[in-house]
C-alpha cells in the first residue's frame, strides 16, 4: 500500500473557534469559488444518465454554472450515480469514489439510488447508496428531468458555499459503517486500492469511529495489492471449438 | 415443393416428415412446435437444412416446479418463408440436463451459458459452461421458481426510511409519499402472488 504519509498535505480546517476574522473570510472565498467551478464524474449506471446530455449541452447548459463533465475521478469533485447500482457496478463505484480528491460530492439521481426504485425486489440492485457512501444531495424521480438536475447541482452549489456538504468527510470518520455496509453485501474478503484509514489519519478526520469491527476484519483479509497482468483476448474462434 | 406453396403450407410439408411434432398455428407467421426432448436436436436440423431456419434468435427457459420440468424454447426464423418458429420441449426438473445444440446453431453457446447460469440447466457438448452475467455471484441460480428474491433482499439490504423528518414537513404540505412501499408491496399486503408459473 502507498504510504500516504509521503505526500504532503494541508488540511484546511476551519477556525470553528472565532479566532482570526480573516482566516473566515478565506474559508467562505474557498468554499465560493469551489461551489463555482465543479467537475462532474457521470458514472452512468442506469437508464438515468439519458437526461444528462440535455442538462449538459446547449438546451439547459449545465457550464454556465460552472459545471462541466471531467473524464478522470481523480480530477472530478462530483460523483455523479445516475440510476440503479448493480452489485457488480457497486464495486466499482466504491473503487472510483475512494480514488475521487477531497473534498468531493455524491450526487444520487433516480429513485434507484434512494431505495432501488423499481428494482427493490431484485436480488443483483443495491438499494440504499448512502449504505455505502455519503450521498450529499439525491434527485428523485425515475427519471428526474433535467431541470431538476439542474436544480439539484445549485442546490449542491448552495451547500458547498455554505460549507455544508461535507458527507466526504463522514467517509473518513465513519469508515467503519460504510465498510460494514460493503462487507455484508460483497464478502468479508473484500478490499479496495485505497488505504481509507492512512487518508482519514492524513486528513485529520481520523474519528472514534473510523476504525471497528470491520476494519479488524479487513484487517485479517487485506492482501498486499499487486499489479494486474496485462491480457489481450484476442482468442480466435475456432480455439473455442477445439 | 415449389414455390406456389404459402410458407405455412411449405413448413407443414417438411413437418409432414417428423413424427410426434405437434403444431400449433399461433398467426400467419407464427408456428408452435412441439416435440419430445430426444426429437429435437433433429427437428432443428431438418428445419436449418430444409426450410432455411438460419437464424436461432433466442433461447428461453421456463420453469414449471409443479410438473418438476424446464421448458427450453428455440426460437427460429427463416428469411425464405418469413416465418417465426418456436420449438417447445421439456426436460425433467432434476437433474437438468440437456443436450447442447451448438454444432447446429453457433449463438446457442451464448443462450445455453446464459440459461445454465440463470436455472442451472446443464448443457452436455456446450463449448462454455463457465459464469457468463453473474460472474460474482455465489447464490442458488436466482431465476429458478424456488429463489426467494425478496428475501435475499430483505437479508442483504437495509430499506430506506420513509417518514424522515424533513418528509413530515413536505407531508404537511400536502406532498410527500402518497402510500409508502411497505403498503404497496404484495408481499407485505398479504395477497397472494397469483403468478404461479400457470
Ligand atoms: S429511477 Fe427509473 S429511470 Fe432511474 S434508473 Fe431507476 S428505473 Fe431507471
Amino acid at each position: 500500500m502507498t504510504d500516504t504519509e509521503q505526500f504532503p498535505v494541508r488540511v484546511e480546517q476551519p477556525d470553528r473557534n472565532g479566532g482570526n476574522i480573516f482566516s473566515r473570510v478565506f474559508d467562505e472565498l474557498t468554499a465560493f469559488c469551489r461551489s463555482r467551478s465543479l467537475f462532474i464524474l457521470h458514472y452512468c449506471t442506469g437508464c438515468g444518465a439519458i437526461e444528462l446530455p440535455p442538462a449538459m449541452t446547449s438546451r439547459f447548459d449545465m457550464e454556465r454554472l460552472g459545471i462541466s463533465p471531467m473524464v478522470s475521478p481523480r480530477q472530478a469533485d462530483i460523483l455523479l450515480i445516475t440510476g440503479y447500482v448493480s452489485v457488480k457496478t457497486l464495486k466499482r463505484v466504491m473503487l472510483t469514489y475512494e480514488q475521487m480528491g477531497s473534498p468531493k460530492y455524491v450526487i444520487g439521481i433516480c429513485s434507484c439510488t434512494v431505495n432501488g426504485g423499481m428494482y427493490w425486489q431484485s436480488y443483483a440492485t443495491a438499494k440504499k447508496l448512502n449504505d455505502y457512501m455519503p450521498v450529499d444531495l439525491y434527485i428523485a424521480g425515475c427519471m428526474p428531468r433535467p431541470e431538476a438536475v439542474i436544480t439539484g447541482l445549485r442546490q449542491l452549489m448552495d451547500k458547498i458555499a455554505a460549507g455544508e456538504a461535507n458527507g466526504w468527510e463522514d467517509y473518513y470518520r465513519r469508515y467503519d459503517y460504510y465498510l460494514g455496509h460493503q462487507q455484508r453485501l460483497f464478502g468479508e474478503t473484500w478490499q479496495t486500492p485505497t488505504d481509507v484509514i492512512a487518508e482519514a489519519r492524513h486528513y485529520g478526520l481520523f474519528g472514534p469511529e473510523t476504525l471497528g469491527d470491520h476494519t479488524r476484519l479487513l484487517e485479517q483479509h487485506q492482501a498486499p495489492l499487486e499489479a494486474l497482468e496485462m491480457q489481450l483476448g484476442l482468442g480466435a474462434p475456432d480455439e473455442v471449438k477445439a | 415443393m415449389n414455390d406456389a406453396h404459402l410458407p405455412v403450407e411449405r413448413l407443414s410439408i417438411i413437418l409432414g416428415e417428423v413424427k410426434e411434432v405437434r403444431v400449433t398455428q399461433k398467426g400467419p407467421r407464427r408456428t408452435r412446435l412441439d416435440v419430445a426432448a430426444d426429437a429435437l436436436p433433429a427437428l432443428l436440423e431438418l428445419l436449418k437444412g430444409r426450410a432455411g431456419f438460419v437464424h436461432l434468435s433466442a433461447i428461453s427457459c421456463v420453469d414449471w416446479p409443479d410438473d418438476a420440468q424446464f421448458e427450453l424454447v428455440y426460437h427460429l426464423w427463416s428469411y425464405e418463408l418469413n416465418l417465426l418458429v418456436s420449438a417447445h420441449t421439456r426436460i425433467d426438473r432434476d437433474p437438468g440436463v440437456y443436450v447442447s445444440v451448438y454444432d447446429i446453431y453457433h449463438p446457442a453457446g451464448f443462450f445455453e451459458r446464459d440459461i445454465h447460469e440463470m436455472y442451472g440447466v446443464f448443457f452436455e457438448g456446450a463449448p462454455d459452461m463457465e459464469k457468463f452475467i453473474l460472474t460474482e455471484w455465489d447464490g442458488p441460480p436466482p431465476m429458478r421458481k424456488e429463489f426467494d428474491s425478496e428475501g435475499w433482499v430483505n437479508d442483504h439490504f437495509d430499506w430506506q426510511d420513509y417518514r424522515p423528518d424533513w418528509l413530515l414537513e413536505l407531508e404537511a404540505q400536502g406532498g410527500g409519499v402518497m402510500i409508502p412501499p411497505d403498503e404497496q408491496r404484495f408481499s407485505r399486503r398479504g395477497i397472494e402472488d397469483n403468478d404461479d408459473a400457470g
